[in-house]
C-alpha cells in the first residue's frame, strides 16, 4: 500500500497549472551538490519484524525502580486523570488550535490553564505558556530590557547553569549586557543602568532564597530595577510565598512538575507571569473570555495581539507566537485533580522527605551538607567517594544523584540530591544505606 | 473615503499633525491615520519633561488590528500629555483633532518647521496611497 497522497497524473495536472515541467524544477534554486538522489535506507521488512526490532532498541533504556535526580527535571506522581483527558484527540491532535471558530474547547482550557496559574503564583497575569522553564526566563530579561530602555541585567549564582546558557544566548542576539554575581555583591552591582535582577528560588543547589531582603536591597537602592524570579519545581509553591505577594515583577517557572513525565528532559513548560502594568511588553500568546454579539453566551479568543510578533513586527519583545498547548493542558489538569489541599500536601511531603534523607545522610561519618539556607526537595551533600556512590546506586536500580562537577569542576565530591513524595520509604532506606557503605569502605581504606 | 483635514495646522508622511503657536506645538494623529489603525484600544504616552528628536518615537498607539508610533513632527521637549486618553483612547477615532490630541512640546528648532508638510502637500501624499 503506498501511503503517497500524489499519482503521477495529479502531480502533472498540479505541474501544468503553475506552469512548471517536471517535479525537479522546483527545486532548481538549491545547489546541484545538496541534491539526494536517493534515500539510502535499508531494505523494508514486515511488521512484525520492524516491532522486534524496535522493542530491541527500547530494552536498552534502563528503567530505574527509583531516582534521587532532579536538577531541573522532577520525578512527581502524575494522576491518571492527566493522560486520559490530554490523550483525547480533540486535545492530541490539534495543530495550532487558536482559532475562535474552530477551537473553542482548547481556547478555553489555555484560559483555565492562565487564570490557575495566576491564582497559583498570585502574579496578576500569566500568559499561555512557552516552550521551558530558561526560555522563559531569557525572554523575561528581553522584556525587561524592554520595559526599562536599559541593557544589563543581572544574574544571582544558584541559577540552573543550563538556565544560564540559554539566556546568554538570546542576549548575545539582542546585545543585552549580563553579568553573574553573588549575593553579597548585589548592592554594588546595582546601578542605573540595571534593567533587572534575575534570580532563582529555590535555586539550583537548593536553597531558598530570602526574596524579601532581596527585593528590599533590590527596591530600595533602585526601585525601577525589575526583579524576576525563575524556580524549577514549583509545586514548591504549595508551601513557599507566592511571588505575587513580594515585590517580584516577572516571575517564571519550569512547569514539567505539573503532570508532566521527566521522559529525555522534555517537552517542558515555560509559566510566564507578570504584574499587570506589564500586559503589554508580555510576550507570547493570551486568551481571554469575551461575548458574544448576538446573544448572552461567553466565548474564548486570543486577545492583546497587537503584542505580537505578527502585528507588531520588529518592535515586539518577543517573536514567539505559539504556545506550548498540550504541557499547558497537562499542567491545567494536574493541578485541577490534585487541588489546594492536594499541592500543599505533595509540597509537605517533598519538604519532610527530602529532610529526613538531608538528616539521616548528615549523620553519616564522612557526608556533609553543604546548604546554609533552608531547602526544599534538594541539598548539596559532599560525599566521601562520590564515584562509588553514584555506582552502587546503579546496581542497586536507583537513578543517583547529580554529579554537580559535570557544571561545576571544582565542586568535585559534591552530589545534588533529589527527594520527592515519589520516594518510598523502602527507597529511601536503601540509598542511605548504600551511603552508609560507601563511607565504611573510606574509612576502612584509611 | 471622505476625510476631515483641517487648513490650519501643518501634516507629515508619517501622517502627525502639529498645531503650531508661538514656540509651541500641539501633536496629534489625522483622521486618515485613525481610520487606518481602527478601533483604538491604548495609549503609551512619554513623560512630561522628555525630550525627543523630530522623528523619533514619543507614543504608541495601539488598534484592535495593529500598533502603530506617534513620531515627532518636529523636535522638542514633552509639556503636557492628553491624560484623557488613557482611559478614552477611542477619543483618537471620534475627534483626532481636538479631544484626540496626544502631546504637546516646546519646539527646539524652529528652522526644522519648514520640512512639514501644507494641507495640499498632505493631500497629495494621501490620494496616492489610498489607491
Amino acid at each position: 500500500m503506498d501511503f503517497v497522497p500524489h499519482d503521477e497524473i495529479s502531480i502533472k495536472k498540479m505541474l501544468k497549472t503553475i506552469g512548471v515541467n517536471k517535479l525537479d524544477d522546483l527545486f532548481q534554486d538549491i545547489p546541484k551538490d545538496l541534491h539526494l538522489d536517493k534515500l539510502n535506507l535499508p531494505s523494508s521488512i514486515s511488521e512484525p519484524d520492524l516491532l522486534r526490532k524496535l522493542e530491541e532498541i527500547a530494552n536498552k533504556n534502563k528503567l530505574y525502580s527509583s531516582s534521587f535526580l532532579g536538577a531541573g527535571s522532577y520525578y512527581h506522581y502524575i494522576p491518571s486523570l492527566v493522560d486520559f483527558v490530554i490523550s483525547r484527540s480533540e486535545f492530541y491532535t490539534s495543530y495550532t488550535p487558536y482559532q475562535a471558530e474552530a477551537s473553542q474547547g482548547y481556547l478555553q482550557a489555555i484560559y483555565e490553564y492562565q487564570t490557575i496559574i495566576s491564582r497559583l503564583t498570585q502574579m496578576d497575569i500569566a500568559n499561555a505558556s512557552m516552550y521551558d522553564g530558561s526560555t522563559a526566563l531569557a525572554e523575561a530579561a528581553i522584556m525587561a530590557t524592554i520595559i526599562s530602555g536599559k541593557n544589563t541585567i543581572i544574574l544571582l549564582e544558584g541559577i540552573h547553569p543550563e538556565y544560564i546558557e540559554v539566556v546568554k544566548t538570546y542576549c548575545w542576539g539582542q546585545n543585552i549586557n549580563f553579568k553573574i554575581i553573588s549575593e553579597d555583591m548585589l548592592e554594588n552591582e546595582l546601578n542605573e543602568n540595571i534593567a533587572a535582577l534575575l534570580f532563582q528560588s529555590p535555586n539550583f543547589f537548593g536553597d531558598i532564597e530570602d526574596i524579601i531582603k532581596i527585593a528590599k536591597i533590590v527596591k530600595d537602592k533602585m526601585p525601577e530595577c525589575l526583579l524576576i524570579q525563575v524556580m524549577t519545581d514549583p509545586t514548591c509553591l504549595g508551601v513557599l510565598i507566592p511571588p505575587g505577594l513580594t515585590d517580584i515583577d516577572i516571575f517564571v517557572a519550569e512547569g514539567q512538575p505539573f503532570g508532566i513525565n521527566p521522559s529525555f528532559g522534555g517537552p517542558g513548560l515555560g509559566i510566564f507571569t507578570a504584574k499587570q502594568k506589564y500586559l503589554r511588553k508580555m510576550p507570547g500568546r493570551l486568551v481571554g473570555k469575551t461575548k458574544e454579539i448576538n446573544g448572552d453566551g461567553i466565548g474564548f479568543i486570543l486577545t492583546l495581539q497587537a503584542r505580537e510578533q505578527h502585528i507588531r513586527r520588529e518592535k515586539a519583545s518577543s517573536n514567539i507566537c505559539t504556545n506550548q498547548a498540550l504541557c499547558s493542558l497537562s499542567a491545567l489538569v494536574y493541578l485541577l485533580s490534585i487541588g489546594k489541599t492536594g499541592l500543599k500536601e505533595i509540597a509537605l511531603q517533598n519538604f519532610q522527605k527530602a529532610h529526613y534523607v538531608k538528616k539521616k545522610l548528615s549523620l553519616i561519618p564522612g557526608y556533609k551538607i553543604l546548604n546554609k539556607k533552608p531547602t526544599y526537595n534538594e541539598f548539596l551533600l559532599i560525599c566521601p567517594n562520590i564515584d562509588d556512590l553514584i555506582e552502587k546506586c546503579k546496581e542497586n536500580n536507583i537513578l543517583p544523584p547529580l554529579r554537580v562537577s559535570k557544571y561545576y569542576p571544582n565542586m568535585k565530591d559534591v552530589a545534588l540530591v533529589c527527594v520527592t513524595e515519589m520516594n518510598k520509604r523502602s527507597s529511601i532506606d536503601k540509598f542511605i544505606q548504600i551511603a552508609q557503605s560507601t563511607s565504611e569502605q573510606q574509612m576502612e581504606g584509611n | 473615503m471622505d476625510y476631515k483635514f483641517p487648513n490650519d495646522i501643518n501634516y507629515t508622511s508619517t501622517h502627525e499633525w502639529i498645531k503650531i503657536e508661538n514656540n509651541l506645538g500641539t501633536i496629534g494623529i489625522t483622521d486618515y491615520a485613525q481610520h487606518q489603525l481602527g478601533d483604538i484600544v491604548f495609549i503609551e504616552l512619554p513623560d512630561v519633561g522628555m525630550v525627543f528628536e523630530k522623528g523619533s518615537n514619543a507614543a504608541e498607539i495601539e488598534s484592535v488590528k495593529a500598533v502603530g508610533d506617534v513620531l515627532m513632527p518636529l523636535s522638542g521637549e514633552i509639556i503636557e500629555t492628553n491624560d484623557n486618553l488613557t482611559n478614552n483612547p477611542e477619543l483618537i477615532n471620534k475627534s483626532p483633532y481636538k479631544d484626540g490630541w496626544i502631546i504637546k512640546i516646546k519646539i527646539n528648532h524652529n528652522d526644522e518647521i519648514g520640512d512639514l508638510l501644507s494641507l495640499e502637500q498632505y493631500k497629495e501624499l494621501i490620494e496616492q496611497e489610498d489607491h
